[in-house]
């Protein structure tokens, strides 16, 4: 049995988002839903380049990022695992972060024309549904 | 002198009676990695190839390859180079264990275990022709061959085009994951922007015999923005925007692809008497295309 954790994600070409910063957002999401524990091990650079059909290297610049953001850490000669969650950015930039997607979702919501209490009971809602899929 | 070049041209041109294919060329492309080099048909590319190769003297200045001239490379030189080009050249009468022994005599650092790395990845067998093989088991075969020969360089010149998506797959795959590609520097000429995105880590652009840009995939890619703005009437004149790679006029919006702007682009549009404005990020592909497509006519609809 491989150690290893199947890294279900996907990658597009044509994206604005260049594929390290989509593997970026796909493992940390993962690792955000509960989808990979802390203490998973990832797939090695090269076996998830193979999986993507991509260059090694931008999964290694991928990987580079989320152990410097604080979500991966290397166990020397092992290879990288799901770090335990601390706190990754100051509390000013998690202000500011939340704000600013409050302020996407509240417009969003007033051009649809969706109730404040409508958008809060779907909010706790999907808050449930992430807490369910952690502890299945 | 870079020693840490593969290729190095300074001031490089190469006339053709009017028509200047390379003008003035400064490349230096660094050992290691993959670089991508893409550029529209006559930029130069296929000129700047046969002048590395040697097979064209330059009309002025100089070209090196892996350090020597490349007007007096010897056979030595030349096996350090491999080349897959788009036709997948090869003896179509011999059969493939003819091939493979004839390449085994030339190349004194063939090695059988890259060749069979790569081979493996196709359905290729010793005693079939060359000429009955399909275009993508002759890629995978040519692939083999230059790998076999442990290059310090691996040029690869629109190697996919016209492959199936298996073959093409296949190809990639055997390229990026053979050990025998860790070891090179490998240059790869596509107009296939997903295979860009896959495998390069460093985007070069030539247009018109010039170098336009060195750097990686997404610093490229974040140099060119995509603005919508909402002008009554006419936007401002096309040489007064500012960084203006393509204008559209799509269900009474202007569109604006434009390279190294800012948000002072905003600024620039509302003075225009735009009422809204709205920027966003474009794909590698996107990014490309606008940037080559600048010199081209294209009619601005009402």
């Amino acid at each position: 049995m491989s150690r290893t954790h199947p890294l279900m994600i996907q990658i597009a070409t044509g994206d604005p988002r260049a594929i390290s910063k989509q593997i970026v957002d796909g493992v940390r999401m993962q690792i955000a839903t509960g989808e990979i524990k802390v203490g998973s091990q990832l797939p090695s650079v090269r076996g998830l380049a193979q999986q993507l059909t991509i260059n090694p290297n931008t999964v290694a610049k991928a990987y580079a990022e989320l152990v410097a953001e604080g979500w991966l850490e290397a166990r020397q000669g092992l290879g990288l695992y799901v770090a335990p969650p601390r706190q990754r950015l100051s509390d000013a930039e998690r202000e500011r972060r939340l704000d600013e997607a409050l302020q996407r979702l509240v417009h969003e919501a007033i051009a649809l024309g969706i109730s404040g209490d409508e958008v809060l009971s779907r909010l706790a809602a999907e808050f449930r549904a992430l807490d369910l899929r952690k502890s299945a | 002198m870079n020693n840490d070049a593969v290729i190095e041209t300074v001031q490089l041109s190469k006339r053709y009676g009017n028509t200047l294919a390379l003008d003035h060329l400064d490349l230096c492309i660094a050992r290691g990695a993959i670089h991508a080099i893409v550029g529209a048909n006559g930029a130069g590319k296929s000129t700047l190839f046969r002048i590395l190769l040697g097979f064209l003297p330059p009309t002025s200045g100089s070209a090196r390859i892996l350090g020597r001239d490349c007007r007096a490379l010897t056979p030595q030189d030349r096996g350090r180079i491999g080349f897959v080009n788009e036709e997948h050249t090869l003896p179509s009468w011999m059969r493939v264990s003819a091939v493979i022994a004839m390449q085994r005599r030339h190349y004194p650092r063939w090695n059988q275990q890259a060749f069979d790395g790569v081979i493996g990845h196709y359905q290729v067998r010793a005693e079939q022709k060359v000429s009955q093989l399909s275009r993508g088991e002759r890629a995978g075969f040519n692939l083999a061959l230059a790998l076999a020969q442990s290059p310090e360089l691996l040029v690869l010149d629109e190697p996919t085009l016209g492959l199936d998506v298996v073959a093409k797959r296949a190809f990639l795959e055997s390229l990026l994951y053979s050990n025998a590609s860790d070891t090179c520097t490998v240059i790869y000429c596509s107009h296939q922007m997903d295979e860009v995105e896959r495998v390069a880590e460093n985007l070069i652009i030539l247009e018109r015999g010039q170098l336009k840009n060195m750097s990686a995939p997404d610093e490229f890619c974040a140099r060119v923005s995509h603005w919508i703005a909402d002008i009554p009437f006419q936007g401002p004149p096309p040489a007064s925007v500012p960084g203006l790679l393509q204008v559209q006029r799509i269900d009474g919006l202007h569109h604006y692809l434009v390279l190294d702007q800012d948000e002072d682009f905003g600024e620039f549009l509302r003075a225009s008497g735009a009422r809204s404005t709205r920027s966003m990020p474009v794909s590698l592909d996107r990014a490309v295309n606008g940037f080559l497509a600048k010199n081209h006519a294209a009619p601005l609809a009402a």
